[in-house]
């Protein structure tokens, strides 16, 4: 398909979707909902990673979410196109899914959607910044809201493709894609694939809030440069890539005035909501009625719920032993080529499981 | 909303995928694999025939091993060496005469494979056929699997030991045994030697003709017994094919053939299974590979049964295990155990990550 075709399918696309996101005819906001403050302005080279960055006023959910896609172009409906649909983690933005999202698309045709989660990145309130919540229900009904869009969107800019839709989540991101999925339209669950969740251990995970105050302690909030905070994440260990950092980092600092950057989520805000964040979180994964990865790194330090849903064969693991916490920016290059392997075994209705039994035709089906 | 049209539109390449992640893209980390271990550099022409000084040798280490204490690594690489000229020349499909005690996984679990032996009682009193999975999550894979290999050099004929998923350089670099090995030897020698072992293991039983023993399940390439015969084993486990399904597979309680949720093998229901016994005119399939509360399990209608030998899986499942006792007459009878007492749990450290950023 021609660049042009497809930028032309895409604005019919936004065209016919706002009247879904409440924005009016010339794109802005309507004037209720409009922020007191300037738009936010995204940080530079997010075009390297997506086709499109998008404000995306939702009335319903009181936000204004900050959207990173890139759609894959048109294909026979024979067969199924994967849309990889990102959650990040908690203190995260979309933009840490940016160096996975460019190698999923340069291998295969597959469109890809991030988005910053409320309280990070450039989504931002509709209204009073106090009234809004962070409990693990907020976060997935977010989610949903963004996922039911999504799927309207493409199928309307992408008539008769067999779209697929694969939920991954990191950390906190994980534990909200498998609330998120019995919350999904039967129309839309039908098309999920799978849900891939990418370090994140329930155990591991409460455990980990025990330290937090330690954690907040050593993190500061503000640097002199944004160079500055990209070196100290890469020294802390919290980046294993520098090129990822360069995308992701500066994704979560906003520039004052001085040169000086500060951090724009503010990780206390979300104390009172941390104690819903993981719990159930193994059992939901294990129990979830679809294809599911996971993706540990270093250590494959499961907890007692994951231990028995692996050795009953209930999901796929995989463990990066080289790479930090944020696998996505660590091993972007294994992480997509896992996740498009996970995929492609699970994702077409139509696979055929090639068999030399000759006594008669066995049926086959696929693990959802 | 405006679609910034200034934005460069990449198309994306239509390669196709790759069926097959390659070595460099697992998960896994650099070790390198050019370097064998060298204890089948040697191979004899015929099986080993043990001496009077070979039995001593052999006994001493079976004692040492039986108080949980490894043995050196010039001891660990004699022992592979005099393995490799009992396993090479077994057979894909390992004949076994009842009576016979089939277990399941052990998983490093040393202290429970001796109250294995307590519950079955001692080998070579009692022939034994073990399903693979010796190494891996538990604290003492490396003396579990330096005594069953021990054993199997000692009395042959009497203890089989089958290839399971986990007996892979792959897996073990991953799941504990590689780790295990560098913290008890100092260095990946000794890990060098069981992983270039295990490729000489045979990857299925057949008990009196009529209970097909493995650690996996079936596969849609292998469709006779005789089929197994025909297969290269001596390698590492592949991530698909007919010996990578006989290693991963689990039966499902929905019919047909299934993409198996662990992205390895497949699943298959009772009519693949009740065909397979017939074609093969088999009475079971035994096998091991899944986790189940009671020790065992059985699936589609007692077509295949699920033998699991780790109580406690990972010191933290609170499971029973269980052993499967067939007799002379074919008669089969479970006999499930407890986790043994074990001495203080040896510390393993464990990150805590960092979920805030």
């Amino acid at each position: 398909m021609s660049d042009d075709l497809r930028k032309g399918l895409l604005s019919s696309r936004f065209r016919s979707a706002e009247p879904l996101l409440g924005i009016s005819e010339d794109g802005a906001a309507p004037a209720e909902a409009a922020p007191a403050q300037a738009a936010p302005t995204p940080p530079c080279y997010w075009n390297q990673f997506f086709h499109s960055n998008q404000q995306i006023p939702a009335r319903a959910r009181g936000l204004r979410f900050n959207v990173y896609q890139s759609l894959p172009r048109a294909a026979d409906s024979s067969e199924s196109v994967p849309v990889f649909v990102f959650h990040h983690g908690a203190g995260s933005s979309a933009l840490t899914f940016a160096p996975l999202a460019r190698e999923l698309t340069s291998r295969t045709n597959c469109g890809t959607f991030a988005f910053d989660a409320r309280g990070h990145g450039l989504t931002t309130p509709l209204r009073d910044q106090d009234s809004v919540s962070f409990y693990n229900a907020d976060f997935a009904q977010d989610f949903q809201f963004l996922i039911e869009q999504l799927r309207l969107n493409c199928q309307d800019s992408l008539p008769g493709v067999n779209l697929r839709f694969v939920l991954v989540g990191h950390s906190l991101g994980g534990s909200i894609c498998a609330s998120v999925f019995s919350e999904l339209t039967p129309e839309t669950r039908a098309l999920v694939t799978g849900v891939a969740a990418l370090d994140v251990v329930e155990e591991a995970a409460v455990a980990a809030l025990a330290s937090v105050d330690t954690f907040l302690a050593k993190t500061p909030s503000v640097f002199p440069n944004m160079t500055d905070a990209i070196d100290w994440h890469i020294k802390k260990g919290y980046s294993n890539c520098r090129a990822s950092a360069e995308i992701a980092i500066p994704a979560l600092f906003r520039p004052l005035p001085s040169g000086k950057v500060v951090r724009i989520t503010n990780l206390q805000v979300f104390r009172p909501y941390w104690h819903t964040w993981f719990t159930g979180f193994s059992s939901r994964f294990v129990d979830l009625p679809t294809a599911k990865l996971l993706m540990l790194a270093g250590s494959d330090h499961l907890d007692k719920q994951l231990i028995v849903g692996q050795m009953r064969g209930k999901f796929q693991l995989v463990v990066f032993q080289e790479s930090g916490h944020f696998i996505q920016e660590d091993t972007s290059i294994k992480t997509a080529i896992t996740l498009l392997d996970f995929y492609k075994r699970n994702g077409s209705k139509t696979v055929v499981i090639k068999t030399n039994w000759k006594s008669r035709n066995v049926k086959t089906h696929n693990s959802s | 909303m405006e679609v910034d049209s200034d934005v460069p539109m990449r198309d994306a390449v239509d390669e196709p995928l790759d069926p097959t992640l390659d070595e460099d893209a697992r998960a896994f980390p650099a070790v390198s694999e050019g370097e064998t271990s060298g204890i089948a550099d040697h191979k004899s022409n015929k099986p080993l025939e043990l001496t009077k000084g070979s039995i001593g040798q052999l006994d001493k280490w079976i004692e040492h091993l039986g108080k949980c204490q490894i043995l050196s690594e010039e001891d660990v690489s004699s022992l592979c060496k005099m393995a490799v000229d009992v396993l090479q020349f077994e057979e894909n499909v390992q004949p076994v005469s009842v009576p016979v005690t089939i277990c399941g996984d052990v998983h490093g679990q040393f202290h429970d494979l001796i109250e294995l032996f307590k519950i079955g009682g001692p080998c070579p009193d009692t022939n034994y056929l073990f399903m693979g999975d010796y190494v891996d999550r538990g604290y003492y894979s490396v003396e579990t699997v330096s005594y069953l290999v021990a054993m199997k050099v000692r009395y042959p004929k009497r203890i089989t030991i089958l290839r399971g998923n986990h007996e892979s350089r792959q897996i073990t670099q991953v799941y504990g045994f590689y780790d295990e090995c560098l913290r008890k030897y100092g260095s990946a020698n000794v890990w060098k030697m069981f992983t270039d072992l295990f490729d000489y293991f045979p990857i299925t039983a057949l008990v009196d003709n009529k209970i097909f023993c493995l650690h996996g399940g079936l596969s849609p390439m292998i469709e006779t017994v005789d089929q197994v015969r025909e297969l290269n084993r001596i390698q590492e486990v592949p991530h698909e094919g007919p010996m990578c399904d006989l290693l991963w597979s689990d039966p499902d309680d929905r019919g047909g053939w299934g993409i198996s949720p662990r992205g390895a093998g497949f699943t298959f229901g009772q009519d693949i299974s009740e065909q397979f016994n017939h074609t093969n005119d088999l009475s079971l399939i035994a096998r091991a590979h899944q986790l189940v509360m009671e020790g065992y399990a059985w699936s589609h209608q007692q077509s295949v049964v699920t033998i699991f030998s780790a109580p406690n899986y990972c010191y933290r499942c609170g499971n029973q295990a269980a052993i499967m006792e067939v007799d002379e007459n074919h008669n089969r009878q479970f006999l499930q155990y407890e986790p043994s007492m074990r001495p203080g749990e040896p510390t393993v450290s464990r990150k805590t990550p960092d979920y805030f950023l």
